[in-house]
């Protein structure tokens, strides 16, 4: 069964096309992709990201199941802050990376969409085997998720609330009267752009809520944004998209996640992290920026002198570069910063330059 | 949403139009075919001078999300491209009928013209 958003039709009414993506028919686009990715790198847009997962952790020991499941040891983070970070196997393969925020006794982490029941029983199946005295409940359907994200999305929901917005700092979270609803916001995204992402339950007060920030945004030319320009978005920034990154199993080591790893706590899959790390040699994920024309896609073959040496996951055409980006990986010695590498696109070879990340620096905006 | 269809052109079910003049063909993506697609971003255009059969690839057309391939209306000989999607895509979203065209044929077999569809036929299956 396709799963929607309770915002379906909203979207709909503001012409909205759709697409399945995880089990569930969300907004691919409204307008354009290009348009609407330029539109929150310039100003500000909204996202319905409902496809995302909800789980509230509660129960005394609930800092310690977190602790043992992701690479970060969950007693770092204070209340009101959010953290990102994975859940591994114990053969040190990514099940899913995620968001968790810490709100006073309980703490939320928002798997990716089609993750909700994998991520609870992995979560219970643990506590129970390590006698963890917490309990994970999917809470997905009770909440919306929207991101409002852009230069001008403080702006925009300053004027919804008495909360001075400014005091939300980068990954911090917690609760605010939001057009009069009660909802959770946090200062994280998905765009590299200044943006909230907020948690809106029950679902019937999200269309509400998603109306108000339209018409609070309409001195910005705020638009919806749909799923396609998430992705490019998030592309041009480097950040990961789960089934893509992840696929056929990859570490965060092989993910380039190592920044999240905090290696002074024990951690399901740590073992295995620790012997790939003194193996060193496996691939790693790789940006190449194409110099010539060709849009990379996930699944093209990467050379070297005719030789394989990687597989893009993902792949685009960059709407502020105007050139085909992507990610790639890329065997150990084949990766260095400059050097140049074949993709294979339709049985053409296409010349792609390694570059550091993320592809449309921070600053770009003011390039234009 | 626009869906301009015009009456002095040829089409096919899978979105194309031609433009007949004696024994060549202009075509080009419909403007409802644009509008799906949606942000033409790279056309992979053919060689002049390529032989190319019914039903064969013609040429690849790609939005930022999609990739997809046309396919040769009709049998004949590649006598011109659009050079101009070369450095401008978005040409086919903007002028569907007039500047966005995508190749010239010479047809090989007039006979396969009857398979067409007149702008009529053609939209009643849009």
């Amino acid at each position: 069964m396709v799963l929607r958003s309770p915002l379906h039709n909203t979207h709909k009414e503001l012409g909205a096309s759709f697409t399945e993506f995880a089990g569930f028919e969300m907004p691919l686009q409204f307008s354009s992709i290009k348009k609407e990715h330029l539109t929150v790198r310039k100003s500000v847009g909204i996202f319905d990201v409902s496809h995302m997962s909800n789980i509230w952790i509660t129960g005394k020991d609930a800092e310690k199941l977190i602790s043992l499941t992701t690479l970060e040891d969950a007693s770092r983070i204070s209340d009101e802050k959010s953290q990102y970070t994975a859940m591994l196997k114990e053969d040190g393969t990514v099940i899913d990376d995620t968001i968790f925020m810490r709100l006073g006794e309980k703490f939320m982490i928002i798997p990716n969409a089609g993750m909700s029941d994998i991520v609870t029983d992995w979560l219970n199946k643990k506590a129970e085997e390590h006698n963890i005295c917490a309990t994970a409940e999917n809470v997905s359907k009770d909440y919306v998720i929207l991101a409002i994200q852009g230069p001008k999305s403080r702006d925009t929901l300053q004027k919804l609330t008495d909360t001075d917005l400014k005091n939300v700092k980068f990954f911090g979270c917690q609760y605010v009267d939001l057009a009069g609803i009660n909802c959770i916001i946090s200062h994280t995204g998905y765009t590299g752009e200044l943006g909230f992402e907020l948690q809106i339950t029950p679902p019937e007060k999200a269309e509400y809520v998603f109306k108000k920030i339209l018409d609070a945004g309409k001195e910005f030319d705020i638009k919806p944004i749909g799923l396609g320009a998430r992705d490019t978005l998030r592309l041009e920034k480097c950040f990961i998209l789960a089934g893509n990154e992840f696929e056929d199993g990859r570490t965060p080591l092989e993910a380039l996640l190592s920044w999240t790893i905090y290696w002074d706590h024990e951690f399901i899959g740590k073992k295995s992290l620790l012997k790939q790390r003194e193996q060193g040699d496996y691939e790693r994920l790789t940006y190449l920026e194409c110099m010539e024309k060709g849009i990379p896609r996930h699944g093209c073959i990467v050379q070297k002198n005719g030789k394989r040496v990687g597989k893009i996951t993902s792949g685009t055409l960059s709407p502020c570069l105007n050139k085909g980006i992507a990610i790639a990986y890329v065997s150990p010695d084949n990766r260095e910063i400059d050097s140049i590498l074949d993709i294979i696109i339709r049985d053409k070879t296409v010349k792609a330059k390694v570059v550091k990340p993320p592809f449309v620096k921070k600053d770009w905006i003011l390039t234009q | 949403m626009t869906n301009e269809i015009r009456d002095d052109l040829k089409y096919t079910e899978s979105h194309e139009w031609l433009k007949l003049k004696d024994k060549k063909a202009i075509i080009g993506l419909t403007d409802h075919a644009q509008t799906e697609l949606t942000d033409i971003v790279f056309v992979e255009l053919p060689e002049v001078g390529k032989e190319i059969k019914k039903g064969d690839e013609l040429c690849v057309v790609e939005s930022v999300k999609s990739v997809s391939e046309i396919f040769a209306p009709v049998s004949g000989k590649i006598i011109n491209v659009n050079k101009k999607l070369d450095d401008s895509p978005e040409t086919i979203n903007e002028s569907p009928y007039d500047d966005g065209w995508l190749v010239e044929i010479e047809i090989k077999d007039t006979k396969e013209l009857d398979d067409l569809l007149s702008g009529d036929a053609y939209k009643k299956t849009i």
